[in-house]
């Protein structure tokens, strides 16, 4: 910290003898050796925070993981050497107060600058601002960092700060506070922003937690005293200023105007002050309180940083600072006129580079990369006008603003810290060392070392160069967790594309117009070249949110500071960056330039603000809803009354609260007893009748905040509310506890609860209810605190105070207006569209192709003729006619045979016995082969019959149908098997239907593997056959099952054609649940019946699933080689949105030799499938075989390639039922196991 | 129930005016012979019935959560001082997300089994503007379990008695609004006839059972108007037990409801005498039937 402090010395020294950038070098050296020095533990960290290409190089390999914290600790390191983080933050502070307290102002004011200078280097760290800040500045700095990192880092800081304000107590600890913050905020712009409020915080001097902007202010002033003491250079004012500056530079860059200003006039200085001020005097200290027992989410952090960047931007000097930058940049001539120019120009630059890093966003090494050719390309556009800029400027700024532009965002962020540090030490500064420091930049955007070496700038310049690669690296790997997205920088960084440094320039420029071209015309010019993106416009309008929002803000008093406000800037960025992520570079500096327009245009108070919102009030009746909505406006709208439903009846009521237009719908009063819905619905249905034209934007929902709901007492109420309008009302609801300023209850042990603790409760109760009765548990209504009561303690504005400090009243309307912003943000985003829309597709899945490929691989018979419907079957069987009329006839030529009666049976031998059945089966045999002739006969002629009745006139064709009709007489068909079960009371006899001559034919079905006593029909089936045309056969078959669980459905329709000789072609149509969604199915099959031992088919189907096609095709072949052997092979494939799924199967069949006699079969099956390069195999084996003349043997095995498998015996007899008693068995052994164990124990 | 009697301890955690005060009651209970008192607390919840006890007793006897439904059993706390037994039973809330709470009632009938109740303290929040079915409901369902008459023993307690009343009423206005409303209520939810309530008269009582609660020089809470409210509430309930009323005897009968059986017993006979001019009615409208369809079958 000696060195530090040293260091601080040679630069007010720069300062008060505005010593060349020689001096600026030394104290860079000397700086540089501090940090070396302190490196010596950290190397890394020095390395980064001075910017040397070694450093940067190896930055960019380590900087993505451990920049930040490296940064952190380096800072912590370079502060007090070796510590631990968190230890070293203390120290820091520690050292902080030392130094403040030791070295007096004037020395803490150059330390304020030293802090820039790193703030500079590291800006993009922050935590190197903080380290060379010097121990306070450093305390500063940590706290920046804990902000991006973490919110616990802020709590440090902000500890630290107080430590810090404590113990300087000094006006230059301030000082240092706020240049450390100056630097933070460039390094991460938005993030800066936080630290500067830190730095506020610092200056308040433990005033920490509010941030205390309104300390800022205060702490400027300070701040200006101590410069004032310090007096070696300017005037204190002066350096003052510069610490103003370095806030709004951090913000927008344009810290380097506002220091030329401060430097050319105390008024400059005074005007910086006031910005600040107005910060300051905002409610912000609470709100920082909040935030930073709330940042303790990353997210809220950067939250924070942003609501920073935009306090930055509020400040109409940063705006003006970067617009002049730009004009600087493009034109040299104006940073000649005044270092505000070069300021601008520095500010132009940082924005290019800003632009340019966001199009590096790129790793390291796209950094280094764009760096150099940023730098190139900047040396080559901007360098020139910077080197004008900084020639006539001559400040420092100028230089870093070079330096800046030759790095990507890195070096945006130095330059901004460069600014500020030039506003600290080198406003100064000759334009000299600014050029100097510009060709440092530049070398050392080009990895030089030896810029390090260089001025203290160029070495900043390079530090920053490093950082930003590292920065940028960081940003994408460490930093993202670091920053939540919704930090403006990382969504830049993130930018796939490197940008040319002019597509920078130009995406910029288009910024610069839309937020600042009302200021000034001259970016205008520049911008025109502007390429607009396709998102320009959603960008601008959303800038317009933006600013619309800020105002209202700005309106209701709070600052961007609070949380509320950094939550929805927040979201606003994130939305953006969702939207536009296609390159275009979400506005780091959006938010500054919305702040900066906002303050402007409420300053001017002539725009009007194009903003209402409507809110409708529910609740039950008495909590407050009239008094609240009389609160609002701060006048009696509605009359109420303590005892009786003061609102009858649902009326709505406009005003303006702070010029904002405000339409509160007032409703009548809910009742919580559930016997009461009915009249809440009634209620209800008014309200929403009243809300149909108008629908409001935000629900405020309110209930008292001292009454205890224990129970879920007012779930019905809710549910009502949820069932009338809808669970999405709640998706725009606050949640508004009345009665705010009631005392908590006692707690358990008699002990007074906390108020906070009350709060959280009964907003968790509340919430948690209308999760619930809104079934979405994600829910998270916002709750705000309302007291209407007339003796609530007010503050001095007359604002109603709640007992934690709140003021209720700009937080509600806050929040509501936060909430129709969004919502406003949304729709012009269509984000809401767009997220809902992309789960459906995504949850459509992929049909289950192999189970369509497996029904479409099925053979399946072709519907026939009714007098067809053995065609097949004598086709099939007809080749052996010929072969069995030998044994047609040998029936016939049997002697007489006499069947035996029982008694005649027992008289016989045993061999006779077995002679006589032998006798009996062989001639058994023969008759039913002889039947199974004549019937074919029969069917032949009957064939033949039909045709030549065809030939025939109608009228005789109509006898033929009656006489082939079925009978027409209903006959009941035979009762259904019984299932399976035990169960005595098989309810088959309930669903015995008849055969009628009806053509339908419907039966039930019944789901045999059910449970016992359970009634296993839980369908209907029905099926006809229609004949079209006498020729085309069509079938119908459907079926409808409904169990507990599901319900079926599936039809099928088929019909074929035959056409030609041995084609024949059929269509189907099916219809069945799949899971949940039908399947429609279309096939087409073709057969060719042309051989009699081959038949070919091919099929095409078509299916569709949900809301997925698919398409199959399939080749079947069926061999018919023998009468006893048979074998269908059957391929296909299946596809779905490329993907497709192969299967085949293959079944042979081996048939007894006399078939329709033989028990004999013997049937092998394979199927392969695959699907996803998923290979399933199954095969299974079946085999029936004959034993003696009444048993049966029964094989059966089946296989997969995964291993599973299955093979059962199955022995049927007629006699031998001793065999049966194999079963007592295992039976037996179970008996016998029970018994054992008993035994034992009786022993 | 057969809960142990403890010396009251906690009466000495009263201020000495209290304490006098609270004596004097006691004293006058006692020459009416009444050696022990039993009160009853009631009411919806969340009002603070748990506090009242604690508060009448002086200790924390009673469990008080602010965020969480009390236990759903009754509880009888019973302190003896100087001879005298007093017993306060605290019962859980009547109110369970938006119904009446029928079980909660069957619980302490129950409970009260073969209790006399001198005393009951129906308790609610003063700071509540409105008063709605809810309240009607839970007074029907008290009437309903332990009949009308338990109204007149009844002492209505507005907890939360320390607040500031909307701007235009004075503190006095609102509270009498208040309670006169809820009496309206009792009334309504009672079915009592006017007259009958009138003479029932139910005291209201105002508490604040907060640690905040304003205190006098005395140390004694004190309520808005000045008054300290323990004593008063002790003062009432006396009032109150030995008002010319029956206290109310919870027996058998009443907790079984065994008033459905009963009733109606008086027509049996008459039904089954009319069922037997009925069937001899029929009979002979049968019987002339069959005649004048001239041949019987």
């Amino acid at each position: 910290m000696g060195d530090g402090t040293e260091e601080v010395v040679v630069r007010s020294h720069v300062e008060e003898t505005k010593k060349l950038v020689e001096d600026e070098q030394v104290v860079k050296n000397k700086l540089v050796g501090s940090d070396e020095v302190k490196n010596d533990n950290e190397d890394e960290v020095f390395e980064e925070a001075f910017g040397s290409e070694n450093d940067e190089q190896e930055e960019d390999s380590k900087r993505e993981s451990l920049f930040e914290p490296d940064d952190d600790l380096r800072l912590e390191e370079t502060l007090q050497s070796s510590k631990d983080e968190h230890d070293n933050f203390e120290e820091a502070i520690g050292d902080l107060d030392e130094t403040s307290s030791a070295e007096g102002g004037v020395k803490d004011l150059k330390v304020d600058n030293s802090v820039v200078g790193e703030s500079h280097r590291e800006a993009e760290f922050d935590s190197m601002t903080s380290k060379i800040n010097g121990d306070k500045v450093e305390a500063g700095a940590d706290n920046c960092f804990g902000q991006i990192e973490s919110s616990l880092d802020v709590v440090e800081n902000t500890e630290k700060v107080n430590s810090n304000g404590s113990n300087l107590a000094a006006e230059d600890v301030n000082m240092k506070v706020d240049n450390s913050v100056v630097g933070e905020s460039h390094r991460e712009a938005e993030f800066d922003s936080v630290t500067s409020k830190m730095n506020g915080d610092k200056v308040e001097a433990g005033a920490e937690n509010s941030y205390g902007q309104i300390e800022s202010s205060l702490d400027v002033v300070e701040n200006t005293e101590k410069v004032n003491s310090n007096g070696s250079n300017l005037a204190d004012e002066d350096v003052n200023m510069q610490n103003g500056n370095t806030h709004s530079v951090l913000e927008n860059g344009i810290v380097s105007p506002k220091n030329k200003e401060h430097s050319e006039k105390a008024e400059v200085i005074s005007e910086s002050v006031g910005p600040v001020e107005p910060w300051d005097d905002g409610i912000e200290v609470e709100n920082w309180e909040e935030r930073v027992d709330g940042i303790q989410t990353e997210q809220e952090v950067e939250v924070d940083e942003g609501t920073n960047t935009n306090h930055v931007e509020k400040d109409s000097v940063c705006i003006d600072n970067e617009s002049e930058a730009k004009i600087n940049g493009e034109t040299g001539v104006d940073s000649t006129s005044s270092i505000v120019k070069s300021a601008s120009s520095d500010n132009s630059l940082n924005d290019n580079i800003v632009v340019a890093s966001a199009g590096s966003s790129s790793p390291l090494e796209k950094s280094s990369s764009e760096e150099q050719a940023e730098t190139e390309g900047d040396s080559n556009g901007l360098k020139p006008e910077h080197d004008l800029a900084s020639s006539p400027n001559s400040n420092m700024e100028s230089t870093e603003v070079c330096s800046n532009s030759g790095s990507p965002e890195v070096t945006c962020r130095e330059h901004e810290t460069v600014q500020n540090a030039n506003g600290g030490h080198d406003v100064q500064q000759s334009p000299q060392p600014n050029k100097e420091l510009e060709k440092q930049e530049s070398s050392s955007v080009n990895i030089d070392p030896e810029i390090a070496e260089n001025s203290h700038v160029g070495r900043e310049s390079e530090v920053v160069n490093s950082v930003s690669p590292t920065e940028s690296r960081s940003n994408p790997a460490a930093l993202p967790p670091a920053r939540p997205a919704g930090l403006g920088r990382a969504a830049p960084l993130l930018e796939p594309a490197p940008r040319v440094p002019q597509q920078s320039r130009v995406t910029q420029q288009p910024r610069v117009n839309g937020n600042v071209s009302h200021n000034q015309p001259q970016q205008a010019e520049e911008s025109t070249t502007a390429e607009n993106d396709e998102h320009d416009e959603t960008r601008e309008k959303l800038q317009l949110i933006r600013v619309k929002f800020l105002r209202l803000a700005h309106r209701l008093g709070q600052t961007p500071h609070n949380v509320v406000v950094a939550q929805v800037l927040y979201r606003l960025g994130l939305a953006e960056q969702l939207r536009g992520r296609n390159g275009s570079r979400v506005g780091a500096f959006s938010f500054d330039r919305a702040s900066a327009m906002a303050e402007q245009l409420e300053a001017a108070g002539q725009d009007p603000l194009d903003f209402s919102c409507t809110i409708m009030v529910l609740g039950k009746s008495g909590v407050g809803k009239s008094a609240t909505i009389n609160s609002i406006f701060d006048e009696v709208k509605f009359c109420t009354d303590a005892f009786q439903m003061g609102t009858k009846r649902v009326q709505d009521v406009e005003g303006f609260v702070q010029g904002i237009k405000v339409r509160v719908i007032d409703t009548p009063g809910l009742l919580p007893s559930w016997s009461d819905q009915a009249k809440n619905e009634k209620i209800l249905n008014s309200v929403k009748a009243f809300i149909k034209k108008n629908p409001p934007d935000i629900v405020l929902y309110l209930d008292r905040l001292d009454m205890q709901s224990r129970d879920s007492g007012d779930m019905h109420l809710l549910r009502t509310i949820s069932d009338v309008f809808g669970p999405s009302i709640w998706f725009n609801a606050i949640v508004g506890l009345t009665h705010a300023a009631a005392v908590p209850p006692d707690g358990p042990n008699g002990t007074a609860s906390s108020y906070d603790m009350f709060v959280t409760q009964r907003s968790h109760v509340i919430q948690q209810a209308i999760r619930e009765a809104a079934g979405d548990m994600r829910l998270m209504n916002p709750v705000s605190l309302v007291e209407n009561h007339s003796a609530c303690r007010t503050n001095r504005a007359g604002q109603r105070v709640l007992p934690n400090g709140q003021v209720w009243k700009p937080h509600l309307l806050l929040l509501s207006f936060a909430s129709k912003i969004l919502a406003d943000a949304n729709a012009l985003l269509m984000l809401q569209a767009n997220i809902p829309g992309r789960p459906v597709p995504a949850r459509s899945k992929a049909p289950p192709l192999p189970y369509l490929l497996t029904s479409l691989l099925q053979s399946r018979p072709q519907p026939k003729l009714p007098e067809q419907q053995y065609d097949d079957e004598d086709d099939e069987d007809g080749f052996d006619e010929s072969s069995d009329s030998d044994e047609e006839s040998e029936y016939d030529q049997l002697p007489p045979f006499k069947r035996l009666t029982k008694d005649q049976m027992a008289k016989l031998s045993k061999s006779q016995k077995k002679q006589y059945l032998d006798e009996m089966e062989y001639r058994e045999k023969l008759f039913m082969k002889k039947q199974i002739k004549e019937e074919r006969k029969r069917r032949k002629m009957f064939k033949k019959f039909a045709a030549e009745i065809k030939d025939l006139p109608d009228g005789h064709s109509e006898n033929v149908e009656e006489s082939g009709g079925p009978a027409s007489v209903p006959v009941p068909m035979p009762d259904l098997s019984l299932p399976a079960s035990f169960d005595s009371d098989n309810p088959t006899h309930r669903y015995r239907y008849l055969d009628s001559s009806n053509q339908w034919l419907v039966r039930p079905v019944l789901e045999t593997h059910g449970w016992d006593h359970d009634i296993g029909y839980e369908g209907v089936n029905a099926e006809r056959l229609f004949v079209v045309n006498d020729k085309i056969p069509v079938s119908f078959s459907g079926q409808v099952t409904k169990d507990k669980k599901d319900a079926n459905m599936q039809l099928e329709m088929a019909s074929s054609v035959k056409h030609g000789e041995g084609k024949s072609t059929s269509l189907g149509f099916d219809m069945q649940t799949v899971g949940k969604e039908l399947a429609y199915t279309l096939r087409n099959e073709t057969r060719f019946n042309n051989f009699r031992k081959n038949k070919a088919a091919a099929g095409l189907s078509v299916t569709l699933l949900g809301d997925s096609v698919s398409a199959g095709l399939k080749v079947e072949d069926k061999l018919i080689a023998s009468k006893w052997f048979r074998m269908v092979m059957s391929g296909g494939a299946m596809t779905s949105r490329g993907d497709v799924a192969y299967g085949g199967s293959l079944e042979a069949q081996l048939r007894d030799k006399d078939y329709p006699l033989g028990r004999f079969l013997t049937t092998l099956g394979l199927s392969v499938m695959d699907w996803h390069g998923d290979l399933a195999i199954g095969g299974n084996i079946q085999s029936q075989v004959p034993i003696g003349r009444s048993s049966n043997l029964i094989a059966r095995a089946n296989l997969n390639n995964r291993g599973a498998g299955q093979v059962s015996f199955r022995v049927n007899s007629s006699e031998q039922l001793q065999l049966a008693m194999v079963a007592v068995l295992p039976l037996f052994k179970k008996l016998l196991s029970y018994y054992s164990p008993q035994t034992q124990y009786g022993q | 129930m057969g809960s142990l009697v403890r010396e009251w301890v906690g009466f000495q955690q009263f201020p000495a005016a209290t304490q006098e005060k609270l004596v004097e009651f006691f004293g006058k209970l006692k020459q009416k012979d009444m050696n022990s008192m039993t009160i009853l607390v009631m009411g919806k919840g969340g009002v603070g019935k748990s506090s009242t006890v604690n508060s009448l007793i002086g200790e924390q006897v009673v469990r008080v959560s602010p965020f969480q439904a009390e236990g759903l059993r009754p509880v009888m706390v019973s302190r003896t001082m100087g001879g005298f037994t007093l017993n306060i039973i605290d019962s859980p809330g009547l109110v369970e997300a938006g119904y009446v709470n029928h079980q909660a009632l069957e619980l302490i009938k129950g409970f009260l089994v073969n209790r006399t109740i001198d005393v009951l303290l129906y308790v609610d929040r003063l700071d509540v503007y409105r008063v709605d079915e809810l309240d009607k409901q839970v007074v029907r369902a008290i009437t309903q379990t332990f009949g009308k008459d338990i109204w007149c023993k009844t002492l209505l307690v507005l907890t939360h008695a320390q607040f500031s009343p909307p701007d235009e009423l004075s503190y006095e206005t609102f509270s009498s609004k208040r309670s006169d409303s809820l009496l309206k209520t009792i009334r309504a939810g009672s079915k009592m006839r006017k007259q009958e309530f009138e003479d029932a008269a139910i005291p209201v009582v105002y508490a604040e059972n907060s640690g905040r609660c304003s205190k006098n020089d005395k140390d004694e809470k004190v309520l808005p108007n000045g008054e300290p409210w323990i004593p008063n509430l002790v003062k009432a309930i006396t009032d109150v037990a030995t008002n010319k009323r029956k206290a109310i005897h919870v027996d058998k009968k009443m907790v079984d409801g065994s008033y459905s059986d009963d009733k109606g017993k008086k027509l049996i006979p008459l039904i089954i005498g009319a069922q037997y001019f009925i069937v001899k009615m029929i009979q002979g409208a049968i019987r002339n039937d069959i005649r004048t369809s001239g041949k019987p079958l």
